[in-house]
């Protein structure tokens, strides 16, 4: 077992990269028990450890399983250490309602999504699959949400995304929300078409565009 | 040659043996043609109701083959008849989409509840799809009756959780390898019963069985596997079959080589001149885009196919599921294209 705060996290790190469920669980614990810092420990351990898990399916040495098994870790490990964050740290608040939209029930590529902008410290309500137009409209309305995220995996489905865009419109809300989109028959030619602010082709670049649209950084870099 | 019937064209192709021009099919099941034009052009059944008679869903891809001028008759039209049989609650769709899974059966590869094979196989549509192709064949000899299946990896993935299930295939193998052997007994059953009653080829459409999702390793242990064990009993049995992976094969794409179909289908995504190229032994098929066919015009349409007879890809069709909201004019343009395109 590690000896300083700094070989624990680089050690809770590996084991999120390494996929190793139980062994993030004991590093956590000890971090408790030895009373450090919850929130560095959340910060160098688990996210890093999950970025890294990012990287490698950036670089397609990871897949989908393993990046969803990488995420279980470090859910498993937030679990432990979230009732010990002090309330001095804030994350920076930006909140994403996100889900599938109506007809589609593929939900791989959104869940993965959500991760990476947890991770990202987004603040994200998930309405899950199959939801129609409305519901993401009255839900970014509720939780003053500044990112409107859509998903859809089928051709069939891609035309409820632009439903979304005109309900805002309607509503003359449009302003108050950035609106991305996201899923395997989707291109940056159909998100200008239905007037959407974004899209992105893999996860990590959905976060990124989520970082530009909400000003966390700018667009050049 | 040139007046050669389009089931004697692709049989053709599929066994290696020259033709006068590639032909233009569209599988069924995950790549249908049932679009609302032909529904509301032709005095055809409707969806969702044709799902579920085996008279409708003949009648309703009959209308599809004369609408379209694609050259084969597929059924079904949905990729929920094989997870339905094994459980799991589907939601019927409507006429513009297509029924997808509401709820699966089970929350993970150890929760699966193995069932008789022979019982499952005269349960829910399995029977409709069977006794569809039993109609199309008697009234149509000269059109290849294609039966799509929906691939091992898929069928799994839309009985278990796919959350799960995805999982699973790494950290509990040997539950995942059950599941996966228990799906592909079905559907060799399945496969079997569709191949004596009427279906000249069998299609096998595995979307979530990407390399993209997968990952080589993953791809290769399990996927290859099990499509290549219902690849070999369609082949036992005396037909072709044709095998569709969806997304961009990435660093999966050598094992494409090694699946057992007398043609491989892929998305847009993939470049089969250079597929071929590598694989010289791979039948090719596809691959236009289906967002060109849904929002391109026909002309740009006619230019894809056309280009993509030229590059002698080995049959044309879409490279993917077909939006409902597609228009016939760009349909018909693909297989106009196809059927007029000269090759020197």
């Amino acid at each position: 077992m590690p000896e300083t705060p700094e070989d624990l996290h680089e050690a809770l790190a590996t084991a999120v990269l390494e996929l190793d469920e139980v062994l993030t669980a004991d590093l956590c614990n000890k971090a408790v028990a030895l009373g450090y810092d919850a929130w560095t420990t959340i910060e160098q351990g688990l996210i890093a450890g999950m970025n890294r898990a990012g990287k490698l399916f950036d670089e397609e040495e990871y897949f989908v399983p393993e990046l969803l098994i990488a995420s279980d870790a470090m859910y498993a490990g937030l679990g432990i250490l979230r009732p010990h964050i002090s309330q001095a740290n804030t994350i920076h608040g930006r909140r994403v309602v996100i889900g599938v939209v109506q007809g589609d029930t593929h939900d791989i590529g959104k869940n993965l999504v959500r991760i990476m902008l947890e991770v990202a410290g987004f603040e994200v309500f998930d309405l899950g699959r199959d939801v129609p137009a409305q519901a993401f409209v009255d839900r970014a309305v509720e939780v003053n949400a500044d990112v409107i995220a859509l998903s859809t995996l089928m051709t069939t489905t891609m035309t409820q995304m632009s439903k979304v865009v005109s309900i805002l419109e309607e509503g003359n809300i449009r302003h108050r929300f950035k609106v991305i989109v996201g899923g395997a028959p989707l291109s940056q030619q159909f998100s200008d078409r239905i007037g959407a602010d974004g899209y992105a082709p893999k996860a990590a670049q959905a976060v990124q565009l989520a970082k530009q649209l909400t000003g966390l950084v700018n667009a050049a870099a | 040659m040139s007046d050669l019937a389009p089931r004697d064209r692709l049989g053709r192709v599929l066994s290696k043996q020259g033709v006068d021009r590639p032909p233009v099919i569209c599988t069924g099941g995950m790549m249908n043609a049932a679009v609302l034009g032909v529904m509301e052009e032709e005095a055809a059944p409707k969806l969702p109701a044709a799902h579920f008679s085996s008279e409708g869903m003949a009648a309703l891809a009959e209308a599809v083959h004369h609408a379209t001028g694609f050259e084969n008759i597929g059924v079904p039209f949905c990729m929920t008849v094989e997870p339905e049989v094994l459980g799991s609650r589907i939601d019927p769709g409507t006429l513009a989409c297509e029924p997808k899974i509401a709820a699966e059966a089970y929350a993970s590869s150890a929760a699966v509840d193995i069932q008789d094979i022979r019982t499952l196989l005269k349960s829910g549509r399995i029977g409709t799809v069977v006794q569809a192709a039993y109609y199309l064949k008697r009234r149509n000899p000269e059109v290849p009756i294609i039966a799509s299946l929906s691939g091992p990896v898929s069928t799994a993935a839309s009985v278990v959780d796919p959350l799960s299930f995805l999982k699973e295939l790494r950290t509990k193998p040997q539950d995942a390898h059950r599941v996966l052997d228990y799906v592909t007994r079905l559907l060799i059953a399945y496969a079997e019963e569709v191949a004596r009653n009427g279906a000249d080829v069998i299609a096998i459409g595995d979307p979530t069985a990407t390399g993209e999702i997968l990952g080589p390793k993953i791809f290769r242990d399990y996927a290859v596997r099990y499509i290549n064990q219902l690849c070999d009993a369609v082949h036992a049995a005396g037909k072709p079959v044709i095998v569709h992976i969806c997304g961009d094969m990435s660093r999966s794409r050598e094992y494409l080589a090694d699946l057992h179909c007398d043609a491989i289908s892929t998305d847009a995504k993939v470049n089969l001149v250079r597929l071929k190229e590598d694989y010289p032994q791979l039948n090719t098929m596809g691959n236009v885009s289906t967002t060109l066919l849904e929002f391109g015009d026909a002309e740009k349409v006619s230019r894809t196919t056309e280009r993509l007879v030229r590059d002698g890809i080995d049959i044309i069709s879409p490279a993917c599921g077909l939006s409902t909201s597609t228009g016939l004019d760009n349909i018909r343009a693909l297989t106009g294209a196809v059927k007029t395109t000269r090759l020197n």
